[in-house]
């Protein structure tokens, strides 16, 4: 009894020891933030990646801008395994855009069935116009019918996604100052969706979203690609192919370098653009009808849940290699065969890195934080000296040496279970307003901090891992106790008749 | 209250008991190359109900015996029993058990917890001695006992006050209740009235002998005092490292014999 009694006396008089509550709720709440932020971060990474490919990938690493052909094929045989829920082809490419003759980027190219492509990535629900715009609206509602009609929507429109244009066909034909006979109807080019920060959409310092003109929907966008012939080790120009697009939507998937760099128009559309659909063509030396097959760049698929994903690579694997191997057997033209790889694997070189970096700014951290330890010893230290004549009372009275050991403990344990749990609340707070603070520091003096085009995400990551708290709070309760340890084993060994004596 | 009514019966049944008895006590006391016997050859057998003043000039060791006999600090050699019971063969857990529950110290500078109130502090013997279940259970009773205790020491208005703030005469009585608090088969007083003015030291005295006249406490003290030491039932004087009866020649050849009146 008297150590409890005593450690809860000590906790609230001994204002000394504050110093060392302080040290352990700053080095919990400086290890909590870091590993939120970093862990975060990793997350958020793997998140978004995953939200954007397929669970597998199949892909011509070594020729990537020709693509490999039978993909259909593929995607059936595919579709017939058990493990294999969906599988959708996409197009890359690389191109330059000219934004209404007022700005010119190079941009990536991306030709995806958009009708499609939500069964294998969460790509519409990046799109704002069809999504994102639904839910900022339903989280302004007050009317909590409306609410959920708008979110209904936001559903709606991300399980249907499309490259509709957003206007009228008269505003495009006012737009253009076309009328009948002037050429092809502006209203019937088709639709592009546009990284968003592509267009200038992006957050400023204080964290508001800017630079979603209206505008950009009346501005033509004008983009060049270049079709690159299976075979072919030099490029012809008269392969380069201009087509004009209207933005139908942005996209915001949070991702730097997709919202900075890429656009995205329809499979088909790009297909025909860079000579990949199938054609035929008379042998120039045999003069045989040749058949040269469609081609994409990838097939994104999306395994069924609980499938072990490793086994479906294999399943993904034999087809692709059996569908290749087939045709080449009945004489097609050799094609480099295509690559499986899971998501975790395309992504191997940042996951890796991020991962790295983390445990780096971890390991710093907590080596800064075992400075928290000889704080705590330092300050126990300089409490048993002080309180060597109690120590002399409290043994005269009866006390064993272990009791008296066990308030310093004890009260070690109190500071580190004190300390940790401010520093937990202290972390919550920072971690979950980081964003708010962050522009408020944008607000108060310019600065920005976090940089989307270093850090790829144009947010910081703000939540905490309950696994992260369940290791660093115990861990900054044992170092607090750590620290008192030798100084409780100095105040049981003290002779209670040298402590009396105490000057 | 029922023990002072029981007390005369108790005397004249127990007063021949020895209570506590040591026999050639040795203490030394090892400065690096230096070395100091404080103790030589020390016996004493105090019987239950009697009141010993140790008298001895300023480092004659009474500090030291007292300390010694009430476990507080070992002996190099000598034996030391406590109804019976060899202390030198205790653990030091053992040991501190007694100290808890047989014995109390009344110190010359008080020896109060600064943090703790004037109940807190009296109360300290029965929360070493009690877990925190075991105090929860009984403190209703023990808040009573202490308030009891210090009521009789003329504390009852200062029972929540910090001891910073009571004069030296209220921290004695303090120390004073704090040593009863456990009913404690010995009390060891170590210059109660050192660091008191002679009024406040005559009012601690009369405390003294009040619990032992009313309640036949067994008490120890130690002082330089003479006109302290003579309020005792028996006086003996440590000088040389012996214990000798007042008035008796130093004689370093034989031990001290004792008789009591």
């Amino acid at each position: 009894m008297y150590k409890l009694h005593l450690i809860i006396k000590y906790l609230r008089k001994r204002r000394i020891a504050w110093w060392s509550l302080l040290a352990v709720t700053l080095c919990t709440t400086m290890v909590l933030v870091v590993i939120s932020v970093m862990g975060g971060w990793l997350t958020m990474f793997e998140h978004s990646f995953q939200g954007l490919t397929g669970d597998i990938v199949v892909e011509c690493k070594d020729d990537s801008l020709v693509g490999f052909p039978y993909y259909q094929e593929m995607i059936d045989k595919m579709l017939a395994r058990p493990g294999i829920e969906a599988a959708v082809p996409t197009i890359h490419t690389f191109g330059i855009i000219n934004i209404g003759n007022i700005a010119t980027a190079g941009v990536q190219v991306m030709g995806l069935p958009i009708d499609q492509i939500g069964k294998v990535n969460r790509f519409p629900d990046s799109l704002y116009l069809q999504h994102t715009s639904y839910i900022d609206r339903a989280k302004e509602a007050k009317d909590p019918a409306e609410k959920q009609k708008l979110l209904e929507e936001a559903q709606q429109h991300a399980e249907h996604p499309t490259f509709q244009l957003p206007l009228s066909p008269q505003r495009y034909r006012e737009a253009m100052n076309w009328s009948p006979g002037k050429g092809t109807d502006p209203a019937r080019r088709p639709g592009m969706i546009v990284g968003s920060a592509v267009v200038g959409i992006h957050r400023d310092p204080t964290g508001q979203t800017v630079g979603r003109e209206p505008l950009m929907y009346e501005v033509p966008v004008k983009l060049t690609t270049i079709a690159i012939r299976p075979g072919e080790s030099t490029v012809d120009l008269k392969d380069k192919s201009e087509s004009v697009y209207w933005i139908a939507d942005d996209s915001h998937t949070g991702l730097w370098q997709y919202d900075n760099a890429f656009v995205y128009v329809p499979f088909d559309q790009l297909q025909n653009d860079l000579l990949m659909t199938a054609s035929s063509y008379t042998d120039a030396v045999t003069g045989r009808q040749v058949e040269e097959p469609a081609r994409t760049s990838d097939i994104h698929v999306r395994v069924k849940p609980g499938f072990d994903l490793q086994a479906a690579k294999e399943q993904v694997q034999q087809v692709v290699n059996g569908v290749m191997n087939e045709h080449l057997r009945t004489g097609g033209r050799f094609w480099l065969s295509p690559q499986v790889e899971t998501w975790r694997e395309k992504q191997r070189v940042w996951i890796d890195a991020i991962s790295n970096e983390k445990l780096l700014t971890v390991i710093l951290f907590s080596i800064i934080s075992v400075v928290a330890i000889f704080l705590v010893f330092c300050i126990f230290y300089m409490i048993v000296m002080e309180k060597t004549k109690d120590i002399g009372i409290i043994k005269s009275v009866g006390a064993t040496s272990t009791g008296v050991a066990g308030i310093f403990l004890g009260y070690g344990l109190a500071i580190g279970l004190v300390g940790s749990l401010l520093g937990l609340l202290c972390s919550y707070l920072i971690v979950h307003y980081i964003n708010e603070l962050h522009a408020e520091l944008g607000k108060l003096f310019g600065i920005q901090i976090w940089n989307p085009e270093v850090y790829l995400f144009d947010k910081i990551p703000n939540t905490m891992s309950w696994r992260d708290i369940g290791i660093i709070v115990p861990i900054a309760v044992v170092s607090s106790v750590l620290g008192a340890l030798l100084p409780a084993i100095r105040a049981a060994r003290m002779h209670p008749v040298e402590s009396l004596r105490w000057e | 209250m029922s023990q002072a009514v029981r007390q005369p019966e108790l005397l004249a049944v127990e007063k021949d008991r020895p209570i506590l008895r040591a026999q050639a006590i040795k203490r030394t006391f090892r400065m690096g190359q230096e070395v100091t016997v404080v103790l030589k050859h020390v016996d004493l057998t105090l019987r239950k109900g009697e009141f010993v003043a140790i008298e001895g000039r300023s480092g004659s060791g009474k500090s030291t015996l007292l300390h010694i006999l009430g476990t507080l600090d070992e002996a190099d050699s000598g034996t030391i029993e406590f109804n019976g019971q060899d202390l030198s063969r205790l653990t030091g857990g053992e040991r501190s058990q007694i100290r808890n529950t047989q014995f109390g110290f009344v110190f010359q500078f008080y020896h109060l917890l600064p943090e703790l109130n004037v109940t807190e502090n009296t109360l300290l013997a029965p929360m070493i001695e009690y877990s925190w279940l075991g105090f929860r259970k009984r403190q209703h009773q023990l808040k009573e006992r202490a308030k009891e205790i210090l009521s009789e020491l003329g504390l009852e208005h200062r029972l929540r006050h910090k001891v910073t703030v009571l004069s030296g005469g209220e921290r004695q009585r303090v120390a004073i209740a704090r040593a009863l608090m456990n009913s404690p088969q010995i009390l060891f007083a170590d210059e109660p009235t050192g660091n008191l003015d002679a009024e406040t030291g005559r009012q601690i005295m009369g405390v003294l002998e009040k619990l032992h006249r009313e309640q036949g406490q067994t008490i120890v003290l130690v002082t330089h005092d003479r006109s302290l030491a003579r309020q005792a039932d028996r006086v003996l004087v440590l000088r040389d490292g012996k214990l000798e009866k007042p008035g008796e020649s130093n004689n370093a050849e034989s031990p001290a014999t004792l008789n009591y009146r």
